[in-house]
Parts: structure tokens; C-alpha cells; sequence
């Protein structure tokens, strides 16, 4: 068998999808987090993919972008959580409903 | 050939996972057939003797400040990903036009190097306050 | 390489750096001064990006940056922004109590990541720059860390971006696996011939998600009501008018300049998600009690209103009429409206409701006599974005309307678009009417302390009043840059 450009692809859309279903049925805000980094990540192997089987660099380049934004995000993301346990002493989604209507 | 072969370079890879797998559930599944099955009971679990009754959660908890350095170390640790493509064009880049390669990555340190300034102040690698 | 070209983007990182720097050495007592420096430093800026820079044709950094008319337009257009937010911060300190230092940095670096956007030519940059925005606001959103509702805002906020974030970047991954580029100008020329690849579309779509949650429009908008509830004002007020903003100018580049071709196969989609966001928005806005909540669903209503400007541009990309820029100007047009009428409406909802923990309507109560200052702004504010005459809000819409309309003869759908439009406009009136009347009828007034306000948010306050009036009554200059602004787009 030979791996080709498509197993790549459906690869990291196998990966989206499931960092999509963690953030969408999963109720610890953590582990959401950890859906959205599988979802950046999905991405970052089609990218690195396509530009090799392109030959094209630039979609490598554009990963060190992503990889360097997505750890900003999460630095910023895990202080944030963390400072809404010390708070709530909770990090799951149903306890973030004080806003309604 | 060499297009075939591509995936059969990751046969020895392939073995050494099975064998691994194979390997820790064929223990637990020996030990459970050999093994000689003692009679449980709360009373048996419980520590005797010399034993320690267990205190507090099973596990510690890390001091916050853990967790701070290891944001910084993150943070600080990732942005050196843009160093390494720029070392590699840098020879070359630097005759066509030396200013400009030096310069983005001065202003790029620069910037970190505020941020690091900005940690140090706010005694972010302090361990012991 | 001509680095000059990005002045505006090193003054403003220069600006905040030294800012963030100063604040280590600052008694705490003096650093609401540093919101007064950081305010008249960008003051500087605008005054020379109005004097001496002009629209560059020549491309900057391998093409991924331009600085044409559009992204000069919107660079100003956020200065602006910025400057009164910066004001609205300083008078806001008090109620914060992590630091007031680093919240002036923190709208600097947001600044500078919406005036790349400006300038984005390239999938590369656009993501950079919508990072550097969304990251930083998350931090903006959650700044009362001691206070629930921030950081609940600050968490759901986060939450939504990351996902958007995602989408955007996977959406970006396969355009460029299909097409090899990330240039809008390169796309641009090999675009036409992936119009039948449902790979190239299905990325495609999935970048517009993204912006789709930038702008809060429908089905993407659950987001904003917390979010605009919960953040501190200041960042509410740049929230929806620096973060949408720079939405809708990547929006315009991604459709105008990248895909005009595939745009105009999808201005039935525009179409249909643009009225239903201008309902949605408009109808859940009834029922609101919090002012600040309220504002969230009008601005996912405007949100819709100024994509109906898009969809209209969409149209002429297929059949050009007389005047095919006339959908993007309207909507750059009704972004200068939008701006003074939503930072008056937040500054008086700063200053009037500062120290009350839940921003109700009811609470606004008595405004009439406690500060008359305050009153009127608020009032011409929802009048403004209402769309009554004669302020700018009015002739915005009118503009809109008009472009849409004039594709109508080709498309009906455009009519129905006009005609929906027009029904939130009416549903809109009942519930701005509501803020006017808490402000001069409401009858359960418990406090009637005359409030004060300081020089330099009087001052705000003014410009903000003579702005809505001057877009309103003399529309020309504006409409006239913003003609001059959208011909950097391919329409």
C-alpha cells in the first residue's frame, strides 16, 4: 500500500471531528481545552501534509505560527480556567450560567 | 520498490507495538491463571502491624507557583520554534540583505526580552514568597 | 521590503511595550495617568497617519501586507476607536483591581493585531492577526478576575474563539491544499478554476466560520450576550466595535479581493444568513433587561445590517451595475456611524452605572436629572442605532438598503433581504425606546445624586455627540473616503 496525500487528509479530519465531538459532548472545561488543541493540531498535519506533497513551504511556515499562537492561547486559556476554579472551585460548563436572558 | 516499501518501513515498528501490547495483557492474563488467588476482605485490606494509615488525598497537590513557571517555560520554550528556520536562511540572507534578517530577529527577542522583564518584575520566578 | 510601510503597527507595539515597561516603575497611585499617555500617544499616531501617510500600492513583506485605502480607512478607523477607549478605561480603573497598567497594554497590543488585520494579503497574516486580537481579549473580557460574571465572559469567550480559531485554521489548511496559496492576489488568479472543487468550498466555508464568530453573525453569535454582559465596559465598547470591525475587513478582503468569483456564487447564502442574524438579533433584544446584554443582540443585529452591504457587493461581482462598490461603502460608511453611537452609549453606561453591580435598564433611572450630559448621549446613541433621522445611523442603513435594492430588479430575493431588514428596523425602535424611556419616564428612580464627570470624559462625550451628528448631516466626506476605500476590493 502506498500513503498517499488523501490518507494524510482524512487522517487529520478523523482527528478534527473528534476534538469537535470532546468539545461539543464533554462537560470539563479541561477537556474541552484538550478537544480545541486536537482540532489546531488536526490542522497543523494537513498543513504540514499538503505542503509536502505541494512543494510548497509555506504551509510549514505557516504551522510554526499556528504552533507558537496556539501555546500563547493556551497559557492565557489555562490561567483563565484556573482562575475560575479558585473562584468557583469548579470547572465544568453547566456551573457557567449566572448570565441568562 | 522504494514506493512500496514505504509503509514496510514501519513493519519493525509495527512488531515492536504488537509485541508490547502483547506482552503487559499476557502478564496480567498469566497472573490471573497462575497466580494463587488469596480470600479478600475489608478487614484483610486494611493496614497492619507497621502500616501507615493513609492521610489526606491520594494525590499531592503541586504549589501554584508550579504551574506559573510552567507557563512561562511554555511560552518562552515554543517562541524559540521561529529561531530555527531563521538560523537556516541566515547565512544566506545576510548577503543579499544582512540589515533586514538581523533586524526582525532583534526586534522579535526584543519584544520577548520585555516580556521576560515584565515576569522578573512581577516576581513571576520567585519560588519562595 | 519596505518596512516603513508598517509604521503605524511599530508605533503602536512601540507605544505599548513602553507602556507595560513604565507600569513596573509607576506607583500605583499614578497609573491612571499612564491611560491618559497611552490616549494622546495614539492621538499622535492618528494625526500622522492623517497628515503624512498616504495609500501605498507597493505590497510590503513578500505581499502579505498591504497598505491601500481600505486598510488606511479601518487603521484610522481603529485609532480612533482605541483613543476613546483608552479614555473610557481610565475613568473605569476604579472598579479594577488587577492593575490598570496592563489593561492599557492589552488594548494597545489588540490595536495592533486589528491594524494588521487592516492590512492582511494573506491567510498567514490574517490568522496572526485575528489571534493576536481574540488572545488578547480573552484576557480583556476576564480583567475583574474577582468578579463572577467577568470571568465566566472571559471563559465562554474563550471557549467560542478557540473553536472559531480551529475552524479557521483547518478551513485555511485545505484552501491551501487545494489551491497551493496563501495570498489573497494568487488565490485570486487560480480560484476560478477549484469553483467546483467541494474541498476548496467546504475550507472556504469553514474560514468564513470564523469570521462568522468575529462578527457575531447568525448561526455563530451565541457567544456575544455573555460575553458583552459579563466583560468590563471598556472592553465591551472595543469589543464590538474594534473586534467586528476587523472582522468585516477580512471578511471584505476574503470575499473581495481572495474569491470574488466563489462570492458571487454564494450571495443566496449571504443573503439568507444576513436576515436572519438582523432578526434574531432584533427579536431577542426585546426581552432584555441588562443594558449591556441588550446592546450584545443589537449588535448582532448590526452585525446582520452591514452584511447585508456584502451580500449586496456579492451580486455585482456577476452582473456589473452602475456603481458595484456601493454595498462595501455603505458598509464602511455605517462602521463610522456605528463607532461614535455605540462608544457614546457605552461611555455613558461606564460613567453612569459604575458603581452598580448588575448594569439593569431599570438602574438608568433618573438619568434625566441626574446628569443631563449623560441623557442626552445615551438618547441620541439609540437613536443613532435605531436608524432615525437626521443622525448617522439613519443615512447608514438608507445606504444599505439602497444598494441592496438595486439589485433587486435581478434577484428578488434582495427585496425580501430589504424587506426583513426593514422589519427589524421597526422591531429595533421598541426596544431603544425602552433604554430612552428608563432614562426620562421610568418613575422608580431611588437614587437622584447628580453625577460627575470629569473634563476629558466630557470631552469624549462631545465628540462622540458631534460625530453621529456630522456622519448624519454631512455624510459626504465620509462616503467619499469610503468610495475611494473599496476600490482596493475586486468588485
Amino acid at each position: 500500500m502506498n500513503v498517499g496525500i488523501e490518507h494524510y487528509v482524512v487522517v487529520s479530519a478523523i482527528l478534527f471531528a473528534l476534538g469537535l465531538l470532546g468539545v461539543i459532548l464533554q462537560r470539563n472545561l479541561l477537556i474541552i481545552y484538550m478537544g480545541l488543541e486536537l482540532m489546531l493540531n488536526a490542522a497543523n498535519l494537513a498543513l504540514v501534509a499538503f505542503s509536502r506533497f505541494n512543494n510548497n513551504p509555506d504551509g510549514q511556515i505557516f504551522v510554526f505560527f499556528i504552533i507558537t499562537v496556539a501555546a500563547a492561547e493556551v497559557a492565557v486559556g489555562l490561567a483563565l480556567i484556573v482562575a475560575l476554579y479558585r473562584k468557583r472551585q469548579t470547572v465544568q460548563v453547566e456551573d457557567l450560567a449566572r448570565m441568562k436572558l | 520498490m522504494e514506493e512500496q516499501s514505504q509503509l514496510a518501513q514501519y513493519l519493525p515498528v509495527l512488531m515492536l507495538g504488537v509485541l508490547a501490547v502483547a506482552f503487559s495483557f499476557g502478564m496480567l492474563v498469566v497472573s490471573v491463571i497462575v497466580g494463587k488467588k488469596g480470600k479478600r476482605s475489608p478487614i484483610k485490606d486494611t493496614a497492619y502491624e507497621c502500616g501507615m494509615l493513609p492521610i489526606g488525598e491520594g494525590g499531592g497537590r503541586f504549589s501554584v507557583k508550579f504551574y506559573l513557571v510552567a507557563m512561562l517555560f511554555i511560552l518562552f520554550d515554543i517562541e524559540v520554534v521561529f529561531l530555527y528556520p531563521w538560523a537556516v536562511v541566515y547565512r544566506e540572507m545576510l548577503k543579499q540583505n544582512g540589515g533586514l534578517i538581523l533586524g526582525a530577529m532583534l526586534s522579535f527577542l526584543g519584544i520577548l526580552f520585555v516580556g521576560y522583564i515584565y515576569a522578573v518584575k512581577k516576581r513571576a520566578f520567585d519560588w519562595k514568597s | 521590503m519596505n518596512l516603513a510601510l508598517l509604521s503605524h503597527e511599530w508605533l503602536v507595539v512601540a507605544l505599548g511595550l513602553c507602556l507595560l515597561v513604565a507600569d513596573l516603575w509607576t506607583p500605583a497611585s499614578a497609573r491612571r495617568i499612564l491611560g491618559y499617555v497611552a490616549a494622546a500617544g495614539l492621538g499622535a499616531i492618528l494625526l500622522y497617519s492623517l497628515i503624512a501617510v498616504r495609500p501605498e500600492l507597493q505590497p510590503a513583506c513578500g505581499n502579505m501586507y498591504v497598505l491601500d485605502g481600505l486598510a488606511l480607512f479601518f487603521k484610522r478607523f481603529f485609532l480612533a476607536a482605541a483613543i476613546i477607549v483608552l479614555l473610557m478605561s481610565a475613568e473605569f480603573f476604579d472598579r479594577l483591581q488587577a492593575g490598570i497598567g496592563e489593561f492599557y497594554a492589552l488594548v494597545l497590543f489588540a490595536l495592533t493585531g486589528m491594524l494588521f488585520a487592516a492590512s492582511a494579503n494573506d491567510f498567514a497574516l490574517l490568522f496572526v492577526s485575528l489571534e493576536l486580537i481574540t488572545v488578547t481579549f480573552y484576557v480583556l473580557a476576564s480583567f475583574q478576575r474577582t468578579r463572577l460574571n467577568s470571568l465566566e465572559a472571559g471563559v465562554k469567550y474563550l471557549i467560542m474563539g478557540a473553536l472559531s480559531t480551529s475552524f479557521t485554521v483547518f478551513g485555511i489548511a485545505l484552501v491551501y491544499g487545494i489551491s497551493r496559496k496563501l495570498n489573497f492576489n494568487d488565490l485570486a488568479a487560480v480560484a476560478p478554476q477549484f469553483g467546483g472543487n467541494r474541498i476548496f468550498l467546504f475550507g472556504l466555508l469553514l474560514v468564513l466560520v470564523g469570521l462568522g464568530f468575529k462578527i457575531a453573525a447568525f448561526p455563530f453569535q451565541l457567544w456575544a450576550p455573555d460575553v458583552y454582559q459579563g466583560a468590563p465596559s471598556p472592553t465591551t465598547a472595543f469589543l464590538a466595535v474594534g473586534s467586528k470591525a476587523a472582522g468585516f475587513v477580512l471578511l471584505l478582503r476574503v470575499l473581495f479581493v481572495a474569491v470574488p468569483d466563489i462570492t458571487a456564487q454564494w450571495s443566496r447564502l449571504l443573503i439568507v444568513i444576513s436576515g436572519i442574524t438582523i432578526l434574531y438579533g432584533n427579536l431577542c433584544a426585546i426581552p432584555q433587561r441588562n443594558i449591556k446584554r441588550l446592546l450584545g443582540y443589537s449588535s448582532i443585529a448590526h452585525a446582520g445590517y452591514m452584511l447585508l452591504g456584502i451580500a449586496a457587493s456579492a451580486a455585482t461581482i456577476a452582473n456589473t451595475t452602475q456603481n458595484p462598490g456601493a454595498g462595501a461603502a455603505a458598509v464602511l460608511y455605517y462602521l463610522g456611524g456605528y463607532l461614535f453611537a455605540v462608544l457614546g452609549a457605552f461611555t455613558v453606561i461606564c460613567l453612569a452605572l459604575r458603581h452598580v453591580e448588575n448594569e439593569d435598564i431599570p438602574a438608568l433611572a433618573g438619568l434625566g436629572q441626574r446628569s443631563p450630559l449623560l441623557a442626552t448621549t445615551l438618547t441620541l446613541a439609540m437613536v443613532s442605532l435605531a436608524g432615525i433621522p437626521p443622525l448617522a445611523g439613519f443615512f447608514g442603513k438608507f445606504l444599505l438598503f439602497k444598494a441592496a435594492l438595486a439589485q433587486g430588479p435581478a434577484h428578488p430575493a434582495y427585496y425580501w433581504l430589504v424587506a426583513a431588514a426593514i422589519a427589524g428596523v421597526v422591531i429595533s425602535l421598541w426596544y431603544y425606546f425602552g433604554v430612552v424611556h428608563a432614562v426620562y419616564w421610568s418613575k422608580e428612580a431611588a437614587n437622584l445624586s447628580p453625577i460627575s464627570i470629569s473634563r476629558t470624559m466630557r470631552a469624549t462625550l462631545y465628540a462622540c455627540v458631534a460625530g453621529m451628528f456630522f456622519i448624519g448631516l454631512c455624510p459626504g466626506p465620509l462616503l467619499d473616503c469610503a468610495a475611494e476605500a473599496v476600490k482596493a476590493l475586486r468588485l
